[in-house]
Formats: C-alpha cells, structure tokens, sequence
C-alpha cells in the first residue's frame, strides 16, 4: 500500500467519557488506517465503543466525551484540534456521514430537496440551476425519483429516507463516508437493496466507506476489511473473507456461532455468555477473559496487545503463541439448500 | 420500527445516581452541581429568614418606632425610613409573605397544569377538545391587564386574593406544555404495556405517567414559582396588595411613594429589590441544575484533560 | 416434523383491522390486516414474518385486545374475543394472553424498579396470593428466564436491553399464561444477545408449557425457534406451514424473495433487483397485492384477489400461479 493510496490513518485514539464520579473510556488505543476506495466494516455489540470511534473520528464529539488521545490523519491533515472553520471547509466536501436512523438526522419540517440545498450553500455559492441540477443527480444515483425533493421526510417510506441520507452524503462526492448503522431501522429485503447499491455506488465513484455495525454477517459479502471491537479495544483486524473462513480470537469466533442460519442443518447455539464489561470496571488483563471458553491464568493478568497472525491482527495472547485448542480450520461455506 | 436515539451515541454511560433512597440520590445530586448547590443554599436561607424571623430581626417591622432617615448602624443594619420604621426588620419579615406566596402560587398552578394537562393528553378525544378550549381561553387572556383588574375589585384584601389571581391566570402554560410532553409519553410500549395487563386509566395516569414526567413538573414549579414572586411583587409595588401586609413588594410601594432613590435613602428600595432578585436567582439556579441532572449532555465538562498529540 | 393438531388454542378467522387515515373529513382505509385466518395449538411456536407494513404488529394488538377487529373474529379456547365484556373477563383473557414488546428501553417505567411490573401483575392477576407469595413468584420467574434475584431491586438503567427484555417475559410468566404475543422481542437487541432469549422461548415452549406467537422480520431467528411460519404481506396471509417445508419449498414469489435478501456470510450473495418497498394499503384495488413486485405477475394477479389454498398437507399458499400447480422460480435463494 503506497502512501498515496492512504486516506486515513487512525493513530492511538482514545476517547473519555467525563462523569462525575470518574472518566470512562470507551474508546482505548485504536489505530487503523484506511485506503483509497476501501471498505471497512466495524463491527461489536452495543457499548462496545464503535459509534464513538466514528463519532470521533468524525469530529463530532460532544461533552461529556472528548478525545483524550490520538491522531485521525485525513489526506495528511490532522483532523485533531482543528478549529471549527477549518473542519466545515473538509466536511461534506471531503468527508461526510450517514448517521444511524434518518428520521432523527433529517430535518423533519424540511422537505428533501431544501435540506440538500442548505448542504449545497453551506460550500459555495451555487445558482439555482447548478442546486437544482446536483439535487437531482444524486437523486438518480440513489435510485429515487427527483420529484420527492419535494417530499418531507415522514412521507417516505424507511428504505427510501436512508437512501437519501446517502444522496445527501454525495452531493460533493466525497473521499469518504463514514456510516452508523443506516440499515439498523430497515426490514431485510429493504436492508439488502440499499447494501448493493452502496457497494455499487462506491464501486462507480471510488470512495472509501467506513461501516460501523453490530451485524456481522450483514457487510460479510460488502466489505473489504473487517474491524471487530470489543470494550473499547480493537480485537481482530483483518481482511473480510479470512475473518468469516477462519476467525482467529475467541469473540469473533463466538460471535460468528451466533448467528442462526436458514441454510444447512438446524442446530442449537449458545452465543457469548455474560454481558460485556460495564467500561468503568474492565476485567484486569484480556477483557474478554471472563467470557472466554479458552481464558488461562496469564489471560487475567497479562492485557494482550494485537499481534501479527498470519496476515490478520489479533488481541489475544493464546493466538499468538498458538495454543488455542481448537484451530477452527476453513469453515465450509453452505450453499444455498 | 423504532431505534434508541439522542445525539450521544450508545455507549455513553447512563447518569449513574446511586441507587438507593430517593432522597439520597436528590442529596448526591445537589451536592455534585455548583448550580444546585447554590441554589439551594439561597433558598434554604431564605427559608430559615422566614420561618425564625423575630430571631434575626430584633425590631418590629411595623413600629414607626425609631428616628427616621438613619443610615445603616449597628442597631439597624438597613437604617430606618422616612416613617421610622426599621427597614432590615421590614425585609426580614416581608420574607414570609414572599415565600408563602411563591410555594402556594407554584403548588397550586403546577397542581392544576398537571391535572388538567395530563388528563387531556391521555385521555384524548372529546375530553382533550374541551380541557384544550378551557386552557387556550386561559392562555390568550392578556396576564397583567386581567391580574390587574382582578386585584384592583379585591383591593385591601391581600394576600389570599393575590395568590388566587396569579394562579388563575398561570397555569394555562404549564398544563399545554405537560400535555405536549405526555402526549410523547401516550404511546410508549410500558404505557400499552400497563393497559393491556389491565390497569385502570386513572391508575395508569397517576402511577405511570405522573412519575416519569417528575423533571418537567419540578422544573413547572420551580418557574411557576419564580414568576409567582416576580409578579406579587410587581402588584404590590403598583399598590394593587394590600399595603399594610409587610411584604418586600409593599416595602417597594412606599420606597417609591416617597421617592426613595432621589431623596437620598436608596437602600429603602435597594434591599427589598436585591431580596427579589436573589430568591429569583435562587429558582432559577436549581431550574438549571434540574436540566443538568436531567440531561448528561447539557453538563460542564471540566477541562483539566489538554488533548495529546501522539 | 409432524405436528400434532389438536384442539386450536387460537384461532383467527378471517380478522380484518382498517384504520380511518387523514382528516376528519377524509374518507380513506388503511388496510392493516385484512381477512387472515390461521391458528395456533398448544405447546407451539408459530412465527409471523413479514417486513413493515405487513400487518403483523396490528394482529398482534387485535389478539391483545388493543384494537376491535372491524371484522371477523378471534377464538381462543374456543371462546369468541368479542364475547369478553366485563372486566374480569378482560383480566382472565390478557393473563392467558400476554404480550412482549419490541423495544428493550420503552416497554418498562423508567422511574420505577424492574420489579414493579411483576408485582403489578400478580396483584391484577393473581389476588389470591399474600405480599410475600408475590415477592416468591416474582423470584421464581425471574429464575425461569434466567435473571437473578438480585436484580429484582434493579432500575430498567442498570440493566442491559437483553436483561431488560428477559423481564418482560418474566411479567408475561407471572401471569401463567397459555399464549404469549411476543411482538418483534429481539429486533433491537444485538445478534449476539439474540440467541439467549430465543433459547428462552424455546425453553418456555417445552419446559413450561406455552405456545407463543413469535412476530419478526428475521426469517433466520424464526426458523431457530419456530415450528410453523405465516408470511404475510400487505395485510393479507402469503404462505404459510411447517417451518422447514416453507423454507425448502417455498412457494409464494414474496417467500422467496424474503429468503434471497436474508444475508447469509457463508453463501455467495444472491442477486436480488428489488427496491424493497413494501405497500400501504389505502383503499385497495382487488388483485395481488404483490404483482407490481412480482416478476411472475399475469392478468388474473390484477384483477382476482388470491384465497389462501392448501397445496400440500399443513402448507397453504395464496398465489394464482403456485395454485395451478406450476413450479414457483420468482428469486433464486
């Protein structure tokens, strides 16, 4: 990878939650780094720190957390410290976001087509024609009829709303799109229509998108790389089809028996027992510890870092000396029964 | 289908009240927020000046006893006025007046708004047609004309009827916005919940809603309040009290009667005014910090942390 | 796996809910739910699927007794819904039939601890027990679905939405129920969570006894714990049977669109063109209510609404096409 193809590096970012009885930190040391036209997927269950990475690296934070550490690299530039006047000249332009539920981040009195006008003057000074022409060009690409510029959010259906969240995200073409969940308050054949046309949209445009989830097996065919987070930590790091063939620490591979399936035999599973830890009070040592099948003495003590194994990235000290029992070996893949 | 959503993501902690008795968790919170904290110190004094005020004041109020036109000494703190008259004593004592006006004004509007506003809410249909005209009436009746009028026909019969007229013509507000918030509560699953495991409606409407709407109707209160000491004091000082109750507004009216600021005896208006603005500041200190304990967002975030740059 | 069908526990007849949409002076229906007819037995798992819109979350309310049916009616124990007058009636019914709700952080009273509702419910449901019974039962069903007794002192903020949801069926327990309407349970939960409170339902089917009306849109979770699937589309019933035969050989073109779009990491992608818009049904035309979504649609799709038929044992489908016999190819899976 070139360093001209590197439009993000995330480096030792930490984010801290100011309470009154003690600081929380929710996001602890994450570094990663994203290429031109990437697709990265973030995924872990709820708390686990994956908004507030985003929202972080988004500069968005807003008390009581804030960035205790860390540098977000944006084509050379870091985002840290910033001022708000030079955040707005790369927001939208270079970097934009598609937040979780469009209902909460689109204006509800505002028709469509008014909100992306606002977005469109907030960078420049677009006639009228050149607004209206943009407005609906990125209408099209999201597959939705011009004509509901004039619509109000309520009056389009769910699918349709996410969709123009990304239409919106488009208007300047950026470099990257940072997405939270936007296919969470979707059913499922509306879930899949608008991952294809993401990954479609992406393919045509060539910008790197970065997609926090809680379902995995949601982005295993759209992803190119695959971030699992858990309290806070970044656990496994890797390439999307390596991670689902063979997961290499123990709560990916808990995570992955997690999912019913409707193809193949049905079969009972267990999940992760317990909860993960309140982030307040980490267990000491691997934080995963207290519910991990393969936990040792030494995992309670020693706090892993990520290491290097076979071409992945793994926090886990059983998996870098290689003496987790079972070697889950290639997982078959089913076909379609 | 619905998601949980506000601007701070997920994992953002829950405000962490201890859990425990619920007196101790408003203790821990006032304790933990220099706005409450403040607050609350005002208005406990206050309190205390109206409930022990023969121990602060040594003076009567109302004996025009004492040579006029002193300044303040030893013996009187405030100095007298142009009667003779004690004025710390006057501030002391009007205290009372004050207070009791605030809490009963703020008691009894809230008392009222949350009644009437809760139950249209929920109720819905023909009920919240006819509670809403009976409010909206209420609302558009332009306040300080009407208190006038209605104060000036009850001239010299004081207090009782202050309180009345300030009620009256306050709690319209407060019952539309508590509508408007438990009408966001109507449809919330533990509501239907409740229903469909056959609770009654009047149970449901006091047990269920009332508790989770506590923050807005302390905050009701604690403005009524404010606005209750505002306003009697406004009346008074335009003489429609009764002028003989010892009140802080009363002592206005006759600092103005006898042009206190020009004629050189400014603390005569000064110090009953000083009194007014600093029990409003104490309502409104603890109305702030109820939206802070409320609200984990709206918290000062203390920047002892500077921003490392790995 | 054969069912036994004995008596029905519940039985829908031809239930239809429509909504008056608009003004006061409008005119205009919303179909919600219109002629479905299905049952549920004992001891039973009957999942509900469908995306939003399908009517699904209405059934569930008119079976609660949230909603009057407009027409048709529900019987359960062989006891029409519309002969429940008095109060008590109402009481009996909603203790035999209580419902779960989706959303872990709205359905329990913040203010309140989360052992409120139980005791609430024993009280309503069960007078018969002292103060100190209730506080026992309440332990007791708190132990069935897995929580501790300690948390029975919890505020609904000190538990995680997977704990929160397992109380809500704790309340459904308390009330020794025969059916429990379990709307969307664990859509807002984490995957991950997911399978602890599907074993739960499980569990409650075999060991306590209970059938439970499972309503999601996650055709995988369904088939985890359910023994029949009803798919329904725009307020009408599209197929329904045993789980695994509707999955294997499904027949509906909306079935198989459904299965094509459920991501599944160890199968290739399958190539779906649909822009997943589910209708609202204001003042239906007769005809399909899936043919503008249909690549199979012909002219009796627009102009004759599909009854529900038999084709195989236990296995109805409500499509003109599937009914001739003729083999179903809408989406490859």
């Amino acid at each position: 990878m070139s360093e001209t193809d590197e439009i993000l590096e995330v480096s030792g970012l930490s984010v801290d939650y100011v309470l009154a009885q003690a600081d929380v930190r929710a996001v602890d040391d994450v570094s990663f780094t994203l290429s031109r036209g990437e697709f990265l997927g973030i995924v872990g269950e709820s708390g686990c720190g994956k908004s507030t990475l985003l929202f972080a690296v988004a500069q968005l934070l807003a008390p009581p957390a804030h960035l205790a550490a860390g540098t977000v690299t944006f084509k050379g530039t870091n985002l840290v410290g910033l001022t708000d006047a030079q955040l707005s000249a790369i927001r939208w332009c270079d970097l934009s976001v598609v937040m979780q539920s469009a209902m909460n981040a689109l204006n509800p009195v505002k028709s469509i087509g008014a909100q992306f006008k606002d977005a469109l003057k907030a960078h420049g000074k677009p006639s009228k024609e050149e607004i209206a022409a943009r407005s609906a060009e990125v209408m099209r690409m999201v597959g939705i009829d011009p004509v509901h510029l004039n619509s109000y959010p309520h009056q389009l259906s769910g699918g349709m709303r996410q969709r123009s969240m990304i239409a919106m995200a488009m208007l300047f073409t950026p470099d990257l799109i940072i997405m939270d969940e936007p296919t969470s308050a979707l059913d499922v054949v509306a879930q899949r229509a608008l991952m294809v046309q993401i990954k479609e949209l992406q393919q045509t445009y060539g910008f790197a998108v970065i997609f926090v989830t809680h379902d995995m097996s949601l982005i295993s065919h759209f992803s190119d790389r695959l971030m699992v987070m858990y309290a806070g930590q970044v656990d496994e790091l890797g390439a999307t089809r390596a991670i689902f063939d063979r997961p290499l620490h123990p709560y990916t591979q808990g995570l992955l028996e997690a999912f019913p399936s409707i193809h193949g035999p049905r079969v009972p599973l267990k999940g992760i027992p317990g909860n993960p830890p309140d982030l307040a009070m980490v267990p000491t040592g691997c934080r995963f510890h207290p519910r991990c099948p393969h936990a040792l003495e030494r995992c309670t003590v020693t706090a892993p870092d990520l290491y290097p194994v076979d071409g992945d990235l793994v926090r886990c000290l059983r998996r870098k000396d290689g003496s987790l029992p079972d070697d889950p070996g290639a997982r078959v893949a089913k076909t379609g029964a | 289908m619905a998601m949980p959503v506000s601007g701070v993501p997920a994992e953002a902690p829950a405000a962490q009240l201890p859990a425990g008795h619920a007196l101790a968790r408003v203790g821990h919170a006032i304790r933990s927020n220099r706005k409450a904290t403040a607050g609350t110190v005002l208005l406990v004094i206050f309190i205390l000046v109206a409930l022990f005020p023969g121990v602060i004041a040594h003076h009567s109020p109302t004996a025009d006893a004492y040579p006029p036109h002193l300044g303040p000494s030893a013996a009187h703190p405030l100095g007298t006025n142009a009667y003779g008259q004690d004025l710390f004593a006057q501030v002391v004592w009007g205290t009372r007046n004050v207070l009791i006006i605030a809490f009963v004004v703020g008691l009894a509007t809230t008392g009222i708004a949350v009644l009437i506003g809760v139950a249209a809410a929920y109720l819905g249909g023909g009920w919240d047609g006819a509670l809403g005209v009976l409010t909206d009436v209420l609302l558009v009746i332009p306040l300080f004309p009407l208190l006038i009028v209605i104060a000036a026909y009850a001239h010299g019969e004081g207090t009782i009827v202050l309180i009345m007229a300030i009620t009256l013509t306050s709690w319209s507000y407060t019952a539309r916005q508590l509508r408007s918030q438990a009408l966001t509560l109507r449809n919330r699953d533990f509501l239907v919940a409740a229903r469909v495991r056959g609770e009654r409606n009047l149970y449901v409407i006091v047990m269920e809603v009332i508790p989770t709407m506590t923050s807005l109707i302390v905050a009701s209160f604690l403005t009524n309040a404010l606005y209750a000491v505002l306003l009697s004091s406004s009346l008074q000082f335009i003489g429609l009290g009764d002028p003989n109750t010892v009140s802080w507004g009363t002592t206005l009216y006759w600092a103005e009667n006898n042009a206190a600021l020009q004629t050189g005896e400014p603390l005569w208006a000064i110090a009953p005014g000083a009194c007014i603005a600093l029990l409003g500041a104490a309502f409104a200190l603890l109305n702030y910090a109820f939206d802070e304990l409320g609200n984990p967002a709206l918290r000062p975030v203390r920047r002892n942390k500077r921003v490392r740059n790995g | 796996m054969t069912e036994s069908r004995g008596a029905d526990l519940l039985r829908a007849e031809h239930l239809t809910r429509h909504f008056k949409i608009g003004g006061m002076l409008s005119r205009r229906t919303l179909h919600a739910v219109d002629d479905v007819s299905f049952s549920i037995g004992e001891r039973e798992i009957v999942a509900l699927a469908g995306e939003s819109g399908s009517g699904k979350s209405t059934i569930a309310r008119v079976l609660a007794r949230v909603y009057k049916p407009t027409s048709g009616e529900a019987y359960f124990e062989g006891k029409p819904l519309s002969a429940i007058r008095s109060r008590r009636d109402g009481l009996r019914y909603s203790s035999l039939v209580p419902m779960v709700f989706q959303d872990p952080f709205a359905s329990i009273n913040p203010v309140f601890r989360v052992q409120h509702g139980v005791l609430r419910i024993l009280k309503l449901h069960r007078p018969e027990l002292s103060a100190k019974q209730r506080l026992e039962e309440a332990a007791r069903v708190f132990g069935v679905v897995g929580l501790s007794t300690d948390m029975l002192g919890r505020f609904p903020y000190e538990l995680s939405g997977g704990q929160r949801q397992r109380v809500g069926f704790a309340q459904a327990l308390a009330m020794r129920p025969k059916l429990i309407l379990a709307d969307e349970p664990v859509s807002m939960l984490d995957v991950s969570i997911r399978i602890g409170l599907l074993n739960l339902m499980a569990k409650l089917r075999d060991e306590e006894g209970v059938s439970i009306l499972y309503i999601t849109h996650d055709i995988a979770s369904a088939r985890y714990v359910a023994d029949r699937l009803i798919v329904m589309y725009a307020g009408q019933i599209a197929e329904s049977g045993p789980i695994e035969d509707v999955l294997t050989t499904p027949k509906h073109p909306y079935t198989q669109l459904l299965l094509s779009a459920v991501p599944d990491p160890m199968a290739p992608l399958s190539q779906v063109s649909d822009h997943g818009e589910p209708p609202r049904v204001v003042d239906p035309a007769p005809g399909c209510r899936f043919r503008w979504r249909c690549p199979l649609a012909i002219d009796t799709c627009s102009a004759v609404t599909p009854a529900l038929a038999e084709l195989e044992p236990g296995h109805e489908v409500a499509c003109h096409i599937a009914q001739t016999g003729a083999e179903v190819r809408a989406f490859a899976s």
